[in-house]
C-alpha cells in the first residue's frame, strides 16, 4: 500500500497492542496477495472525494425530506411553499445521488480492499476503534444503498421498517464518514493533489467509474427529470405511465376508496362557520388551473395541469383565521397519511387546491376522485386524495 | 495547528452524528427495540460479507484472469454497476402489490440490452486497440 509513508506515530494516550503470532498470517492476510497498482491513496482519494459528495447530498436533501414530510413544531410555520418544484428537484437529486453512489461505494471498496486484512489487525487500541467505525461506516453505507434502491419499488424483505431504519442509518454513515476522514487527514492531504504524469492505469480505472456512473444515472433519472425520459430504463417509474398519464403510489383499490361515489359524497370544512359542500358545489365555486408536481419522496415526479377550488377560498368560506393550520382527512382505511396536517404556509399560497380535475378530465380514482388536495413544493404522500373532511385548528 | 483542530473537530462531530444514529435507532417509537436493532445489525453484517466475501473476492479474481485487457476491465466494470441498479427491478418485474405504475417496464429486455451494448462496445475497443498496437509495433 502507501509504503512511502511512516508507520504513524503512535499517540501517548494510545495503548500498543501486541501483533498475533505470524503463524497466524495466512491466505489474504499474507503480503503480495493483490496485485493491482491501484490499490493505493490517490485512487481511494478520488474516489472517496466523488462518494462523500454524493454521501453528502443523500444526507442534506434526506434530511430535508424528512423534514418537509415530518416538520418538528417550531419549523412547521415557516415551511416555504416555494419554489413550487422545490420538493421535485431535491428529492430527484437525492435518489439520483444514490444511485450515482452504488458504483462509486464499489469502486471505493474494491480499492481498499487490502486494508481490510491489514497486519497486524490491531496496532493499538485507536486503531482498533478506527477500524471498528469503518465497520460501522461500510456496513451503514452498504445496507443503506440497498434499502434505499429497494424501497423506490416497494420492495421490503427486511424484518425492521425502512423508513426509520433508512433515516438513522444516515447518521451512522456521514458520523462514520467524518471519523474516516479523521483518521486518513494526513494521507488524504498528500494525495489530495494530482501529481504528474499521472497512472495510467489509474486513468483508465476512473474513466470506466466515471462511465458507470453516467450509465446508471442516465438510464434512471428519467423518472424524475423530464428530458431523460426517453433513457429510462431500469427506473421502476415512468412520469407518463399511470392513469390520465400519471403514476399513483397508492391506488383507490389499496387504500379502500374505490366505491366511494358522487352521489353520497360531501366535503365537510370544519371552521367557525362549518360548511358542508356536494361536488355540484364544489364546481359552482370559482376554479383554478395550476401546473403542480406531483413529487414522490421515492423519487419519481411527475407535473400535471390541475383545477379545482383553492383551499384558501374553502377556508375563508368557513370563516377560518389567515393564519390557521389545517388537518386534512381521507376516505382511506388505514395508512399512515389518511389524516395529515396542513401549515397556513400552504393553506393560503394562491396554488395550493383541492382538484377536482387533471389534465382537463374528472379525476380518476386512483388519483383522489372526488378530491384531493395538490399543493406546491410537498413530498407527495402529503397531497391527501380522496378528501372527505377538512378542518381548521 | 489548523490540521490538528480540523481533524479533533470531524471526530467530534463524527462521534456527535454517530451517537444521533445509535440513540435514534434506540429511541424511535416505530422501532421495536427487542429485535429491530438486531434485525438491522444482521442485516448489516450480512451485507458486508457477502460484499467483501463474495463479491470483492470474485471482482479481484476477474481482474487476474480475464480483465487483463482496458477495454474489457472497462466493459466488466461498467456491467458490474448496471446489473447492481438493474437487478431488483429485473427479479422485481411484475410485483406491484395491485399497483400496475409499480415497475411497468420490460427489465429484463432493458438489462440485456445494455450489457449488449456493453458487450459490443468492449469488441469493437478491443479490436480496434489491437490494431493500432500492431500498427505501432510496424515501423
Ligand atoms: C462513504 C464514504 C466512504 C467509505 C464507505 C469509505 C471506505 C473506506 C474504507 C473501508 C477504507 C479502508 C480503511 C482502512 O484503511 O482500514 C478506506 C480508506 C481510505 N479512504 Fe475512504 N471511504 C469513504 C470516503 C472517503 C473520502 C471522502 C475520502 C477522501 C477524500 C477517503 C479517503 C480514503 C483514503 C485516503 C483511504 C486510505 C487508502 C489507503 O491506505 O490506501 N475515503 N475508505
Amino acid at each position: 500500500m502507501d509504503d512511502d509513508t511512516p508507520a504513524p506515530r503512535r499517540k501517548p494516550y494510545d495503548l500498543p497492542l501486541p501483533t498475533p503470532p505470524d503463524a497466524l498470517r495466512r491466505g489474504p492476510l499474507r503480503e503480495g496477495t493483490f496485485t493491482s497498482a491501484l490499490h493505493e491513496p490517490r485512487t481511494a482519494v478520488v474516489i472517496g472525494r466523488w462518494l462523500g459528495a454524493a454521501l453528502l447530498t443523500c444526507f442534506l436533501t434526506g434530511l430535508l425530506s424528512h423534514l418537509l414530510q415530518q416538520p418538528p413544531g417550531w419549523l412547521r410555520d415557516h415551511l416555504p411553499s416555494r419554489p413550487v418544484n422545490g420538493y421535485q428537484v431535491t428529492q430527484g437529486l437525492h435518489v439520483i445521488s444514490g444511485i450515482a453512489a452504488i458504483p462509486l461505494l464499489g469502486a471505493k471498496l474494491w480499492t481498499v480492499y487490502p486494508r481490510l486484512f491489514e497486519w497486524p489487525p490491531a496496532r493499538s487500541v485507536l486503531h482498533a476503534l478506527e477500524r471498528l467505525s469503518i465497520a460501522i461506516l461500510v456496513g451503514a453505507m452498504v445496507l443503506e444503498v440497498f434499502t434505499g434502491l429497494l424501497n423506490t419499488l416497494q420492495w421490503y424483505p427486511w424484518p425492521f421498517p425502512f423508513r426509520q431504519t433508512h433515516f438513522w442509518l444516515a447518521w451512522l454513515a456521514v458520523g462514520g464518514l467524518l471519523l474516516h476522514i479523521a483518521a486518513k487527514a494526513p494521507l488524504i492531504a498528500r494525495h489530495w493533489r494530482r501529481v504528474r504524469p499521472g497512472l495510467a492505469q489509474r486513468r483508465a480505472f476512473l474513466t470506466a467509474v466515471t462511465a458507470s456512473v453516467g450509465v446508471v444515472t442516465l438510464t434512471t433519472a428519467g423518472q424524475s427529470v423530464p428530458w431523460l425520459r426517453a433513457l429510462d430504463l431500469f427506473a421502476p417509474r415512468r412520469p407518463d405511465v399511470g392513469p390520465q398519464g400519471l403514476p399513483v403510489n397508492r391506488t383507490a383499490v389499496q387504500a379502500g376508496t374505490s366505491t366511494a361515489s358522487a352521489e353520497n359524497w360531501q366535503l365537510t370544512v370544519q371552521g367557525p362557520h362549518p360548511i358542508r359542500l356536494t361536488l355540484a358545489d364544489l364546481a359552482q365555486l370559482p376554479q383554478t388551473t395550476a401546473e403542480l408536481p406531483i413529487a414522490c419522496v421515492e423519487g419519481w415526479s411527475a407535473s400535471a395541469h390541475w383545477t379545482g377550488v383553492r383551499v384558501r377560498d374553502l377556508l375563508d368560506l368557513a370563516g377560518a383565521p389567515a393564519d390557521a393550520h389545517v388537518q386534512i382527512t381521507s376516505l382511506e382505511k388505514d395508512g399512515p397519511y389518511r389524516v395529515t396536517d396542513m401549515p397556513a404556509g400552504y393553506a393560503r399560497d394562491p396554488l395550493t387546491l383541492l382538484a377536482l380535475r387533471v389534465n382537463g378530465q374528472v379525476l380518476d380514482p386512483d388519483h383522489g376522485y372526488p378530491a384531493r388536495i395538490i399543493a406546491p413544493n410537498r413530498p407527495g404522500v402529503l397531497q391527501t386524495k380522496w378528501v372527505t373532511r377538512i378542518e381548521v385548528l | 495547528m489548523p490540521m490538528r483542530t480540523a481533524r479533533t473537530l470531524l471526530v467530534l462531530v463524527g462521534l456527535a452524528l454517530t451517537g444521533c444514529g445509535l440513540y435514534g435507532i434506540a429511541t424511535d417509537p416505530y422501532i421495536d427495540l427487542t429485535h429491530h436493532p438486531l434485525d438491522i445489525a444482521r442485516w448489516a453484517i450480512g451485507g458486508l460479507v457477502l460484499h467483501d466475501g463474495l463479491w470483492l473476492p470474485l471482482a479481484c479474481l476477474a481482474g487476474v484472469t480475464i480483465a487483463r485487457t482496458t477495454p474489457v476491465r472497462t466493459g466488466l466494470i461498467v456491467a458490474a454497476a448496471v446489473s447492481a441498479v438493474a437487478l431488483p427491478a429485473v427479479l422485481r418485474a411484475g410485483h406491484h402489490n395491485g399497483n400496475p405504475t409499480i415497475l411497468p417496464l420490460p427489465y429484463l429486455r432493458n438489462w440485456l440490452l445494455v450489457l449488449a451494448a456493453i458487450a459490443v462496445i468492449t469488441a469493437a475497443w478491443s479490436v480496434v486497440s489491437h490494431l493500432r498496437r500492431g500498427r505501432r509495433r510496424r515501423p
